[in-house]
């Protein structure tokens, strides 16, 4: 059985080298929840590891699984860019967790079209109307003659919580040929492919490869997500099990410090 | 059936499968080769002196000397720059405001792109971002940010029933008869001078952490996190499935019981992996609870139940192979049962059984379904292997998903993402490679 043996003592190598850098960290901070947050929650992760060597690891996948993992004790930060839910705060108490809500930023939801789109700006009702499928062609809205290609985010997704809230109202339903897409940058890259699509993202995921449309007139900018005028903005939250102490209040404060709001206005969120 | 129609049937049947091989090879070049070629553009490229700048404050990579030496060299002309930039300040102060106010809105575009090439300017304030620290870090990204930095990207909304088309504005048209204007050919034909190109094979891709969320460094805790759980799967799953497999050989009777067994373990290798995925989660985590969070634990026990299938059945084939005269005559010669299995029939369908393991290894190690709710994160740092019970990590797999579609400046490190790639891919080679190998010195060796 010999190539058994030098099978095992490559293997036993490269435990050896890999053990080598281990070092047993204090505990570690475990971030779960919303993608729009996720820019923020991994900056500042970056930062808190640098600053203060404790270990933060950050998932990104969704609001709705940031509040489970919260209900079900597996993280010790929750980031959503939606309020909980009073079923969620329900299923919290039942498991005896206290969420405690922080504000981290402020968040515009931007409604992006294709940069050829030629439209400029839309009203609430023309959005609404556009998601419900009561309009479905852009020469309605004022457009070129082409079918809107209309993209939300899957159900888990605070921002479309957010977005429906804002723009439909809550019973109003999307209508069911839109199309879904499970991130920020995933409708931002269909829309900067897509000539006659539109879909919304956080502020901080605008760039040159799409086109933030005026909403009642009001272009998504911090200045005017933080004055109130563009009317579609959230706040997005960190929220934890009862107060925060230690490394977790350390690192939930960060957003209150000069360098924390520096690191969420140049992500291009806004600062509270 | 005449001979004719024979022949013709024979010859369409080999050109057919001529044919299959072709098509197959074309669809491997297809999907490899760009792999391979970007893959490796974030291990070798032409990195600028604000790569080096970058290697050697983040990670103390690179000669202090000649570093500063490039930077004074570097400097030199970016001063010209700042002189440039400060006299068109000055300029703007004693125009019109009307006038002012036109020049102003160019102005900041015109200053960002900047930023975008060589790094905060003077008098900006100091980036808290990693990011915003350093300009273009790579010769190909640079001379896109240098024709952002001439060209202004407009829309022709001319035309109200048709979706407009993209041109390009030189920038500088919009500074004539300013100071301003000389900026422009200065920068576009000094960058290199600026940024001082130079072939760079930065090893630490594979070898170092990454900074800023993937702008920056490398990929190593993706590369390690890959690994851990990789083989996590095969200590859970190999002895599991190797023991299962002897059962199902050599132990169980065939009757009702056992079909229901094997038709299950079928039915397992056949269940999508998100579905392994969420059985993960709510079964390691939110029910046994083998970690506190997400960790590399659960991660590999779910990936073991996703393969634990294949195995047993590499295994069954493995030692359903073996001849059965061997088992006779072990038995023949008064060894027990166990002893037979142990002694004659294991070695014998080791090869086998080892290149089953092996291939589920590298489906383990690709996978990114199982692993986003047990031990995926897209942010975190190398793991101890004292942390492999508590820790999420980084995976090669995930973070590609991530890059791909989640990461707020995906654009901008594509090469990232293809450099994560080719590791995956690499990995996953070799070891199906050493798999072959493997299986072929212990089949010389059992013939020997």
């Amino acid at each position: 059985m010999k190539p058994m043996k030098h099978v095992l003592l490559l293997v036993t190598m490269f435990a050896v080298a890999l053990c080598a850098p281990a070092f047993a960290a204090g505990k570690s901070i475990v971030l779960d929840g919303s993608t729009t947050v996720g820019p923020i929650a991994k900056s500042f992760a970056a930062y808190f590891m640098k600053k203060y060597g404790v270990k933060v690891t950050v998932s990104e996948s969704g609001s709705g699984n940031g509040a489970k993992s919260l209900i079900n004790k597996t993280c010790d930060i929750a980031s959503m860019s939606r309020a909980m839910k009073p079923q969620e705060l329900a299923a919290a108490r039942q498991k005896g967790v206290s969420p405690v809500q922080h504000t981290v930023a402020l968040d515009g939801i931007a409604m992006v079209v294709h940069p050829g789109n030629p439209v400029r700006t839309l009203t609430k009702a023309q959005i609404a109307d556009i998601y419900k499928g009561r309009v479905t062609n852009w020469n309605q809205v004022g457009g070129p003659n082409s079918r809107i290609v209309v993209i939300q985010r899957e159900s888990n997704s605070g921002t479309q919580e957010a977005f429906k809230e804002l723009i439909m109202g809550k019973s109003a339903q999307i209508s069911k040929t839109a199309e879904t897409q499970a991130s920020n940058g995933a409708i931002k890259n269909r829309v900067s492919s897509t000539r006659s699509a539109i879909g919304f993202v956080g502020l901080g995921f605008v760039d040159r490869s799409v086109k933030p449309v005026a909403v009642n007139g009001v272009l998504p900018s911090a200045a005017s997500v933080k004055s109130g005028k563009y009317q579609v903005s959230r706040p997005l939250y960190f929220y934890t099990n009862g107060q925060p102490a230690g490394n977790v209040k350390k690192f939930i404060d960060l957003s209150k410090t000069p360098d924390g709001k520096r690191m969420v206005a140049e992500l291009g969120f806004v600062v509270k | 059936m005449n001979v004719g129609t024979r022949k013709i049937l024979d010859r369409s049947f080999t050109a057919v499968g001529i044919g299959s091989i072709v098509v197959m090879g074309i669809a491997l070049l297809i999907v490899i080769v760009p792999i391979v070629f970007n893959g490796m553009g974030s291990v070798f490229f032409t990195g600028t002196i604000e790569h080096r700048n970058m290697l050697y404050n983040e990670f103390g990579k690179g000669n202090s000397d000649v570093l500063a030496r490039e930077n004074a060299a570097a400097g030199a002309y970016r001063r010209e720059i700042y002189s440039m930039l400060s006299k068109f300040e000055a300029e703007l102060e004693s125009m019109e405001p009307e006038k002012q106010q036109e020049l102003r809105a160019q102005y900041g575009p015109v200053r960002t792109a900047l930023q975008a090439l060589f790094g905060p300017l003077p008098g900006d304030p100091e980036a808290v971002l990693t990011r915003y620290k350093y300009g273009q870090t790579r010769w190909d990204k640079a001379q896109e940010k240098l024709h952002e930095f001439l060209y202004e990207a407009k829309w022709d909304y001319s035309d109200p029933n048709a979706m407009a088309k993209e041109y390009f504005v030189s920038r500088a048209a919009g500074f004539e008869g300013t100071s301003l204007v000389k900026l422009f050919p200065y920068v576009e034909k000094n960058l290199d001078r600026l940024l001082r190109p130079e072939f760079t094979v930065y090893w630490g891709f594979l070898t170092d952490s990454s900074v800023d969320s993937h702008i920056f460094g490398g990929i190593w805790p993706e590369i390690q996190g890959t690994f851990f759980l990789a083989v996590g799967a095969m200590l859970f799953a190999f002895p599991l499935g190797v023991i299962a497999a002897v059962y199902f050989t050599e132990y169980a009777q065939d009757g009702f019981f056992t079909s229901m067994l094997r038709s299950a373990n079928s039915t397992l290798a056949g269940v999508p992996s998100i579905v392994f995925g969420l059985f993960g989660l709510a079964f390691f985590i939110n029910t046994l609870k083998v970690s506190e969070s997400k960790s590399v634990l659960a991660g590999s026990l779910t990936l073991a139940i996703m393969i634990l299938p294949t195995i047993i059945r590499a295994a069954e084939e493995a030692i359903l192979s073996v001849p059965k005269t061997y088992k006779e005559a072990s038995l023949s010669l008064g060894s027990t049962k166990w002893n037979t299995i142990m002694t004659v029939i294991l070695p014998a369908a080791l090869p086998g059984i080892l290149t089953g393991g092996v291939i589920s290894l590298g489906r383990a190690a690709g996978e990114t379904a199982p692993i986003i709710f047990t031990a995926a994160v897209s942010v975190g740092s190398a793991i101890g292997l004292a942390d492999v019970f508590s820790s999420p990590t980084p995976a090669l797999s995930w973070n590609i998903y991530n890059l791909a579609s989640e990461h707020e400046a995906a654009a901008e490190i594509r090469h990232v993402q293809y450099g994560m790639v080719l590791a995956l891919v690499g990995i996953v080679l070799l070891l199906n490679l050493s798999a072959i190998l493997l299986r072929a010195r212990i089949s010389k060796k059992l013939k020997g």
